[in-house]
């Protein structure tokens, strides 16, 4: 049993297992409910072969026709590439930008939150960046970094980078002065104060940080695949789009929304398992 | 028995003290908007005294302790422990907060092995040594719990071992029981008056309870509502008969009356400072 499941009050064992498992598979129930019911409306509108469609398939297909598309594509692949050959070239740049951004981001953040004259250096050129809309960059990246994977892997790491540092930063920089006090009152040195204090408070507050920092990199990752490229996932629909093949369209758009959503359970897992006095002051 | 005024200011005093305040004074701020937390304050404790501020909320009481905790800087005058005087957070002091102090990250254990293991003490003997603190304080079956995971009451007690690991020369005692139930609070003292026995750490406590203070006080200063200073010392004999129910006492009640009315005063004019804040 992890040390969620038990709490202790007054010195006796409250077992608070059993309440919390069964108010997780209402909500899983609810969950699942909730996309059982848009895809009830989706077939009802499109009609799905069963009736004739409310909308035009060219505008929206039916559920079918999209689960058609995937096989077709899985079977044939997109414009001489194998569909996993897309999905693989986009996770490869989506992965490269967040390592960069989070090897990156991360310490800088963590030295803006500790050391005023390193914030004093950085923040404020990162807080003039932020506004920007990196959308207007890509035709600078393209020319300055190339058509390759690099101006790619510049263009997810543009908002995601800031985000991740300023999250980090604010994460030391809202540590209980209290908590400080007291290793100081210990006799920690500064060292053992950053390490053993400092850096574990702040661990809840960078996962918020990189987990709220998923779904812009998958909103750029479209961006970074609008020009100056031949495959990737985000390219894949973009292009479909253009020979009016919603299907496939919606195929990309369903795989990236997969991508998006698995990454952010795969962090909140990591995050449960790591940090596991979040939330808990 | 009963509680006899004192001056916590002669030169005998301060000639074999441990703990010296000397002109204290902090003010925050400055030119018009300044605020003056602590008028200059002296006072002397011997090894083994057990000094219980209490005042009314913004007398300046906390700034005493943080100041003696390295925390804050005085504005004027000075701070010395064993004739060394203090300029920054050291491990001879040890400090107990109200609550949410301790680290959630680690263990119980961990948490009282943190001071020795800071102090350079190697891993075996710091866990061995926080072993029979969390035994003193009766938390010897929670070593390995986490602190979010025990009551507030309990949590207080690991704070308190974890300031004795170090051995500390003084304990520096923030409202440790405001935030706790009435019954735990009782428990806890009675346990903190046993402790106090057994280790003779000299106490710097600050509370607003005076009950509290007689119980395990051998002596009171009462602070004025801002600019904090000492409006009255005593000497308390309450804490020498290791008796829960010495509350009960006309002795007791009649202390404890004579400081509620030195105390109401000030509370109101605490407030009336609160409210043209």
């Amino acid at each position: 049993m992890s040390p969620r499941d038990q709490l202790y009050e007054g010195g006796e064992l409250v077992d608070e297992a059993q309440l919390a498992r069964r108010a997780d598979r209402r909500d899983s129930l609810l969950t699942a409910g909730t996309f059982l019911t848009l895809l009830v409306l989706w077939t009802a509108v499109t009609g799905s072969g069963l009736w004739a469609p409310l909308v035009n398939p060219i505008f929206l297909p039916s559920p079918v026709a999209v689960g058609d598309a995937f096989v077709r594509l899985a079977e044939q692949g997109y414009q001489g590439k194998s569909l996993l050959h897309h999905v693989s070239v986009s996770l490869y740049r989506f992965a490269m930008a967040f390592t960069v951004c989070i090897l990156i981001g991360v310490p800088l953040g963590l030295l803006m939150g500790m050391m005023r004259p390193v914030r004093a250096v950085f923040e404020p050129p990162i807080q003039a960046i932020r506004p920007i809309p990196k959308l207007a960059l890509l035709p600078l990246f393209l020319i300055w970094f190339g058509i390759g994977n690099l101006s790619k892997i510049i263009v997810i790491s543009a908002p995601v980078l800031p985000l991740i540092a300023i999250g980090a930063m604010q994460a030391v920089r809202s540590v209980s002065q209290k908590k400080i006090q007291a290793a100081q009152a210990l006799g920690a040195s500064t060292w053992t104060i950053f390490w053993r204090v400092v850096l574990p408070a702040s661990l809840p507050g960078i996962f918020t940080a990189i987990r709220m920092s998923i779904s812009i990199g998958v909103t750029m990752l479209v961006a970074a695949e609008l020009t100056a490229t031949s495959d990737g996932i985000a390219w894949m629909a973009l292009t479909a789009s253009e020979y009016l093949a919603t299907d496939v369209v919606l195929v990309g758009v369903a795989i990236m929304a997969t991508l998006g959503y698995a990454l952010d359970r795969a962090f909140r897992t990591l995050e449960l398992s790591i940090v596991h006095w979040s939330g808990k002051d | 028995m009963t509680i006899e005024p004192i001056d916590l200011d002669t030169p005998e005093r301060r000639a074999s003290a441990k703990l010296v305040v000397a002109g204290l004074s902090k003010t925050f701020g400055s030119g018009a908007g300044a605020i003056e937390a602590l008028a200059p304050t002296n006072l002397s404790l011997a090894r083994g005294d057990f000094l219980c501020v209490v005042g009314p909320s913004g007398c300046g009481k906390t700034t005493l302790l943080n100041i003696v905790a390295g925390f804050e800087r005085p504005s004027a005058g000075h701070v010395e422990l064993d004739g060394r005087q203090i300029t920054r957070p050291g491990a001879e002091r040890g400090v107990v907060f109200q609550q949410g102090a301790l680290f959630n990250w680690m263990s119980v254990l961990e948490n009282v092995a943190f001071g020795p293991r800071a102090g350079g003490t190697s891993a075996a003997p710091a866990r061995e040594q926080a072993r029979a603190l969390l035994d003193l304080v009766g938390l010897a079956a929670f070593a390995d719990k986490y602190p979010y995971q025990l009551s507030g009451g309990m949590q207080q007690r690991v704070g308190i071992a974890r300031a004795l690991a170090n051995d500390p020369e003084i304990l520096l005692m923030d409202e440790p029981f405001a935030a706790l139930d009435q019954q735990t609070r009782e428990l806890l003292q009675e346990e903190i008056a046993k402790i106090w026995r057994t280790t003779g750490k000299t106490v710097l406590w600050i509370t607003h309870s005076i009950e509290e203070a007689l119980f395990l006080a051998t002596h009171i200063v009462v602070m004025t509502a801002r600019p904090g200073r000492i409006k009255a010392a005593f000497r308390v004999r309450f804490s020498e008969h290791e008796d829960p129910l010495v509350s009960a006492t006309p002795e007791f009640v009649a202390a404890r009356r004579e400081i509620f009315g030195l105390l109401r005063s000030e509370s109101q004019r605490a407030q009336r400072l609160e409210v043209e804040a």
